[in-house]
C-alpha cells in the first residue's frame, strides 16, 4: 500500500470518528467542542493525500473520479474550517463529517482511483486553474448543501413543534442558516465562474460533454441565486434546491 | 455564634401577608442595621423580594434573638406572635445555610431554578455590607451561598428551558429570526395574554409592534402602553406583509387568520418566516396556515405543552441539586452552622 492510500485511509477514519463522536455527543446532550480539532486533523492528512497523489501525477490531482472526490472532500472540509467559525462550529462539523467520509469511501470504491497514477503530460496553468478552482467551487457549493440540510432539519423540528432534544438547542437560528446557505452559493458560483473561463482559456478544449454540463450546472445555480434575490425564495424550496443541484453536480462530475 | 433565618415565602403566606412584610429595595440595608439593635443579633441581612422576606441573622444566643425579632415584627406589623408562627417559617445552623443556598440557586423560587432571585440576593447582601450589618458568620454564608448557586446553575438543567407561555414564545421566535431588532409584532386583541407574549418580545428587542382590537380606543391604550401603533381592526391585514409575528388573542368565535391572505402577501413579504401565535380559544388562526412553507403556528396548547414540559424537566433536577448544596455546604464547614442536623 502507497503512502497516498495510507494517509486516505487515516484521514477516511478520522472523518468517520469525527461524525460519530459528534452525533454522540449531540445525542448526550454536549456540545461536540472536539469536532473541529478532528477536522484539522482529517484536512491534514487530506493535504497529505493530495500531496502524495500531485507528486506522483506532477500535476493537480483530478485526473479519476477517485481523485476528484478526495479533492471535494478536502475542499469541503476547508470551508467547514474556514467559515464554521462564523457561527455553531462544532454543530457544523457533525453534519460536515459524514458528507466527508461518504465522498472518501466513495473514492475507495475499487476502481476509482489509478492504483499506479501515471504523470500527466503537457500541463498547462489554465487547465490547471479550470480544476483547483471548479473543485474549489465544489466545496463551497456542498458546504452550502450541508447548511442547507441543517436548516430543513430546524425547519422540521419548528414546523413539527418538536422542540426536545440537543439538537435543536445548538441549531443557528434559522437567518444565520440561510445567510450562511446565500453566501456559500453565491461563493461557489463565482469560484465555477473563474472554474470555467479558466477552461474556456485553456489551450487543449475540455470534452463537449464535460463543457455541457458545467454550463448547465452554472447556469442551474445562477438561476437559484438570482430567484433567491429577485423573487424571494421559501427556505425549505431554497434548501431542498441547493441540496438536489449538488447531488445533480456531483454525479455529472464523477461519473460523467 | 450561630446562624439562622426567620421569614416566609409564596408557600407559607399569601400575597396580602407578603406584602405586609415586604422591605422596600432602598430600605433593605437601613432595615438590616435596625435589627442590630434589637437583643441577640450580631450580624443581619433583610431580604425582600415579591415573593418572599427573609431575615438571616447570626447570633451568640439564637432563642433571645428570635424571641426578640418575632416581637419587632409582631409590633411593626400589628399583627400577633401566633399570626407570625402561623406564616413564619425558621432555620438555625447548617438547615439556614442549606435554605439560603437553595434560595439562591432558584430551588425555592415559585418558578423553579429562575434566575432573577441571584441578583435580588446580591442586592440585598450588598446593602448589608455597605450598612456594615455583617461579619464573619454571614459573609461566609453568602459568599459560599452565591458559589454554591453558580455551580448549581452551571452544572445541572435547572434553569433550562422556558417554564411560560410568554417566554416559549420569545425563545421560538430568536429560533427564527435570530435577533428580534428587526422583527415587527401585531397583536390581534387586547386582552391580558396578548399583551404579555408580546411585551416579552418587545423586551427582547421587538423593533415596533401594531395592535389590532375591535375597540380601536382599546388599542390605542395597549399600543401607548407598549410604545406601539394602533391599526383598526378591519384593516391589520394590510400590516401583514410587514410584520414577523402574529399574536392573536381576539374573542371571536371562529377563525380571523386565514390561509389565503398570508398567501395574498407571500409574494410582498419574499416568502420570509412568519411567526403564528395563536393564543386564542377558540382558535383565531386556520390551522390551513401552519401548513404554508415559511409559516410556523403555535397554538395555546403547544406553547403550555412546552412550557409546562421546562418545568417538568427542572423538577427531576432538584436532587441533583440538592445533592450539590449539601455536598458543598459539609466541604466548606460555615462559621455558625456547626449544629449539623
Amino acid at each position: 500500500m502507497g503512502m497516498d492510500n495510507a494517509y486516505l485511509i487515516a484521514s477516511t477514519v478520522l472523518a468517520a470518528v469525527a461524525a460519530i463522536a459528534g452525533i454522540l455527543s449531540v445525542h448526550r446532550g454536549h456540545r461536540s467542542r472536539w469536532t473541529v480539532l478532528w477536522m484539522l486533523a482529517v484536512f491534514a492528512f487530506q493535504l497529505m493525500f493530495l500531496a502524495e497523489r500531485g507528486q506522483l501525477r506532477k500535476a493537480c490531482p483530478l485526473m479519476d473520479s477517485g481523485e476528484i472526490l478526495n479533492f471535494l472532500a478536502w475542499s469541503l472540509t476547508l470551508f467547514y474550517l474556514l467559515i464554521g467559525p462564523v457561527y455553531r462550529i462544532s454543530l457544523m462539523g457533525v453534519f460536515t463529517a459524514p458528507v466527508v467520509t461518504v465522498l472518501q469511501l466513495m473514492a475507495m470504491i475499487p476502481g476509482k482511483m489509478d492504483a499506479n497514477p501515471q504523470p500527466v503530460q503537457n500541463t498547462n496553468p489554465w487547465h490547471e486553474t479550470h480544476s483547483a478552482t471548479s473543485m474549489l467551487g465544489y466545496g463551497a457549493l456542498g458546504l452550502a448543501a450541508v447548511t442547507a440540510l441543517m436548516f430543513l432539519v430546524l425547519n422540521h423540528q419548528l414546523k413539527g413543534k418538536d422542540l426536545r432534544g440537543e439538537l435543536f438547542k445548538n441549531l443557528p437560528p434559522v437567518p444565520h442558516l440561510l445567510i450562511s446557505l446565500k453566501r456559500l452559493l453565491w461563493l461557489g458560483w463565482a469560484l465555477l465562474t473563474i472554474g470555467i473561463i479558466a477552461g474556456y482559456l485553456a489551450p487543449n478544449p475540455v470534452p463537449m460533454h464535460h463543457f455541457i454540463s458545467g454550463i448547465a450546472i452554472w447556469l442551474a445555480y445562477a438561476a437559484l441565486i438570482g430567484t433567491h434575490r429577485i423573487r424571494g425564495l421559501a427556505g425549505r424550496t431554497f434548501s431542498l434546491a441547493t441540496i438536489v443541484l449538488f447531488m445533480v453536480s456531483l454525479v455529472l462530475f464523477v461519473y460523467i | 455564634m450561630e446562624l439562622f433565618c426567620l421569614g416566609l415565602n409564596h408557600r407559607t403566606a399569601p400575597v396580602e401577608v407578603r406584602e405586609k412584610f415586604a422591605v422596600a429595595l432602598t430600605q433593605l440595608g437601613s432595615a438590616s442595621k435596625h435589627l442590630l439593635e434589637l437583643d441577640g443579633i450580631s450580624e443581619a441581612v433583610v431580604i425582600s423580594t415579591c415573593n418572599r422576606t427573609e431575615f438571616f441573622i447570626a447570633s451568640p444566643a439564637p432563642p433571645i434573638a428570635l424571641a426578640s425579632l418575632n416581637h419587632f415584627l409582631s409590633e411593626k406589623t400589628g399583627h400577633s406572635l401566633d399570626f407570625l408562627h402561623h406564616h413564619f417559617y425558621q432555620h438555625q445552623a447548617f438547615l439556614a445555610a442549606r435554605h439560603l443556598a437553595c434560595v439562591v440557586s432558584g430551588l425555592d423560587s415559585m418558578v423553579l431554578g429562575e434566575t432573577e432571585i441571584f441578583g435580588q440576593i446580591k442586592q440585598a447582601y450588598a446593602a448589608a455590607l455597605e450598612n456594615q450589618t455583617t461579619a464573619v458568620v454571614l459573609n461566609k454564608a453568602f459568599q459560599q451561598a452565591f458559589r454554591i448557586g453558580k455551580k448549581v446553575r452551571t452544572e445541572t438543567k435547572i434553569q433550562e428551558g422556558s417554564t411560560s407561555v410568554g417566554n416559549v414564545a420569545v425563545d421560538l421566535a430568536e429560533k427564527i429570526f435570530g435577533h428580534l431588532k428587526n422583527s415587527e409584532v401585531i397583536v390581534l386583541g387586547a386582552g391580558e395574554m396578548s399583551r404579555i407574549t408580546a411585551q416579552s418580545l418587545v423586551s427582547r428587542g421587538a423593533k415596533s409592534i401594531f395592535v389590532a382590537n375591535r375597540s380601536f380606543d382599546r388599542a390605542q391604550e395597549l399600543a401607548a402602553q407598549m410604545g406601539g401603533r394602533a391599526v383598526k381592526f378591519d384593516a391589520w391585514h394590510r400590516v401583514l406583509s410587514q410584520v414577523d409575528v402574529v399574536i392573536s388573542s381576539t374573542g371571536a368565535p371562529h377563525a380571523i387568520v386565514h390561509a389565503h391572505m398570508i398567501e395574498e402577501v407571500r409574494r410582498a413579504r419574499r416568502y420570509r418566516p412568519l411567526f403564528l401565535i395563536d393564543i386564542a380559544v377558540p382558535r383565531d388562526i386556520d390551522p390551513a396556515c401552519g401548513e404554508i412553507e415559511e409559516v410556523y403556528l403555535y397554538d395555546i396548547d403547544t406553547l403550555e405543552q412546552l412550557a409546562d414540559e421546562a418545568r417538568a424537566k427542572r423538577k427531576l433536577q432538584i436532587r441533583e441539586c440538592e445533592l450539590i448544596i449539601d455536598h458543598e455546604l459539609e466541604k466548606c464547614q460555615l462559621p455558625g452552622t456547626s449544629h449539623t442536623p
